[in-house]
């Protein structure tokens, strides 16, 4: 079941809804926020997920990390 | 024979002490509105500017005629049709947003003709209901018929009765502010913050807009709607002083809810029109000067002239001049065909004014710009490539103001969730989430475009929501005004073809 999270990309000028799986990484996460506002923002390699004010490993899984349905994760440059 | 001066005080107060019904129940609270006071506390509301209904209709007829031979004059299709397009696109977003948003201006004050606590308030808020079916009815006759020219002016009739994003937040606002308000929470909402705050001196800034790009039709409309409200605004200020004098804190209150909820909706209806709608050589100031001159100078003479204080978020506010406008600009123009206008991309010569006029956040914005511009470049202009310069992920939106989360700069978007009562709720700043907890019961059960889509009320496909939810169509959903074709881009249509 898809989780829906609202996604801030660092430059963009408006949060995304982005449907999330439980099984995949944060950094397949970022990816996909900046596909989806890609056409704002160009896209960049060095990125990292920052999630209720922390940094967090771009390896652990969405359910690792503990997102929940409606939760904000942001995607910062570097 | 009484001359005017002795009649006029008799006609307008008419208050009796009532024998066989205690006052509370004429005027209970939760219609007339708080604090509740007995009518001895009220008995001094005094307009400023008294007229006899006999006055009020004969200066209406004179301003209506007015009005009729400009549009005879100047109001046919072919003179619309010599408009610059930007401004054709600012008029269909007024011609959506003013008409009903007027109509629920009359219930507003019908519900203070009823509910006002002293019969001279109730008379005033009679003419201000006349008032409102007036700014109903006049943008309804000039913009209904340029359906003929255009199917996207449909939406003057049309805006509130769909479910398009901005109609949701539109009536969300007017629903609180007018429909279902209390008679003393309206009349310091409506009169004393919106239009003596905003509306006012907005519609001195339209007129005078409209003049630099040749729309004397709409310039004159304005004009003569802001002559009615100068009239009525009147009736919220010895509301607000008596509140004041009773319960300061609650007076603060709603000036400063009031103030940002005005906030919102103004910035996007005036900023918009302003900075991107108006054709750049016609463009008298920025948004950022227009509110400094008229909104803020003059919104802080009325905080100091009724003992109140700056609002708690006032520097926020002020930071907001520089950013918030352009992020919904540039968001917007991204999911144009929500929308029933057409956008315009700020060229090179645009972005140069704007980098003038706002420095402080204006290379975030441009790099922006520059992106979607790059993508125009790469599949070409053309009405057949509209959707592939067009966002395709669903955009999100603030539980209080309902407007998209476009808040903050484009560094630091500062949306901010909240659990509250086992729900999860997000707001596009610290004072819509402010707002919301002050008043949880009122906002609580309201579904932003998000959770309608989650819950499958309203479709999750993007083409779906367009016609099903957002009743748009092909024809009249928003566009590139030139569909892409700029020349400064380097790839014009006929070299793309």
């Amino acid at each position: 079941m898809p989780i829906p999270l609202y996604g801030f990309l660092q430059g963009d000028t408006i949060g995304l809804l982005i449907l999330a799986e439980e099984a995949e990484t944060l950094q397949a996460l970022a990816r996909k926020l900046q596909a989806a506002a890609r056409l704002r923002v160009e896209g960049v390699e060095d990125v990292r997920v920052v999630y209720n004010d922390k940094t967090m490993d771009p390896t652990l899984t969405v359910a690792q990390a503990g997102l929940q349905a409606l939760d904000r994760f942001d995607v910062l440059s570097g | 024979m009484l001359n005017r001066e002795e009649w006029l005080p008799l006609a307008r107060k008419l208050d009796w002490d009532f024998s066989y019904v205690r006052e509370d129940e004429v005027f209970p609270e939760v219609i007339s509105g708080r604090p509740w006071l007995p009518h001895s506390e009220w008995k001094d509301w005094e307009e400023s500017f008294k007229t006899s209904y006999r006055e009020y209709v004969d200066n209406q007829y004179e301003k209506d005629m007015a009005v009729q031979a400009v549009h005879d004059a100047v109001g046919r299709i072919e003179n619309v049709q010599k408009l610059a397009l930007p401004w054709l696109n600012s008029l269909k977003v007024h011609a959506a947003a003013l008409p009903l948003a007027e109509f629920t201006g009359v219930i507003g004050n019908l519900r203070g003709a009823r509910f006002g606590r002293d019969s001279a308030w109730r008379t005033m808020a009679t003419f201000g209901a006349l008032d409102e079916y007036r700014h109903t009815q006049i943008p309804l006759l000039l913009f209904h018929p340029l359906l003929r020219l255009d199917s996207q002016f449909d939406w003057a009739h049309k805006f509130y009765h769909t479910n398009n994003w901005f109609a949701v937040a539109a009536r969300h606002f007017f629903d609180e502010l007018t429909v279902g308000q209390n008679a003393i929470e309206f009349h310091i909402a409506t009169n004393v913050v919106l239009e003596t705050g905003f509306t006012n001196l907005q519609f001195v800034g339209l007129a005078s807009l409209a003049r630099e790009s040749s729309d004397h039709m709409f310039e004159r409309m304005v004009t003569s709607i802001q002559t009615d409200e100068a009239r009525h605004a009147q009736i919220g200020h010895p509301v607000l002083a008596t509140v004041m004098k009773h319960d300061p804190k609650y007076a603060q209150y709603l000036v400063d809810k009031w103030f940002w909820r005005n906030w919102r909706l103004f910035s996007i209806l005036t900023g918009l029109s302003i900075d991107y709608l108006t054709a750049l050589d016609q463009r008298p100031y920025s948004f950022k000067e227009f509110m400094e001159e008229w909104i803020i100078d003059q919104f802080l003479r009325t905080l100091d002239e009724f003992g109140l204080q700056k609002p708690w978020y006032w520097n926020l506010l002020l930071d907001e001049l520089d950013i918030y406008h352009h992020m919904i600009y540039a968001s917007a123009y991204s999911y144009r065909a929500t929308l029933w206008f057409n956008f315009v991309i700020p060229g090179p010569a645009e972005r140069k004014w704007l980098r003038q006029k706002y420095p402080k956040y204006w290379d975030d914005m441009d790099a922006v710009w520059e992106q979607i511009s790059e993508r125009w470049r790469t599949v070409g202009p053309g009405s057949a490539n509209e959707l592939a310069v067009h966002g395709t992920a669903m955009p999100t939106f603030c539980d209080l103001c309902q407007l998209p989360l476009s808040a903050g700069t484009p560094r630091k978007n500062t949306a901010k969730v909240l659990v509250h009562g086992g729900r999860k709720y997000i707001f596009c700043s610290e004072p819509c989430q402010w707002i919301f907890l002050h008043e949880p019961e009122r906002y609580a059960n309201h579904k932003d475009l998000v959770k309608r889509v989650l819950s499958g009320e309203a479709p999750a496909q993007l083409p779906n929501l367009l016609t099903d939810y957002f009743n748009l169509t092909p024809d009249t959903w928003g566009k590139d005004a030139h569909n892409g074709d700029y020349e400064w881009l380097g790839v014009r249509k006929n070299s793309a073809a």
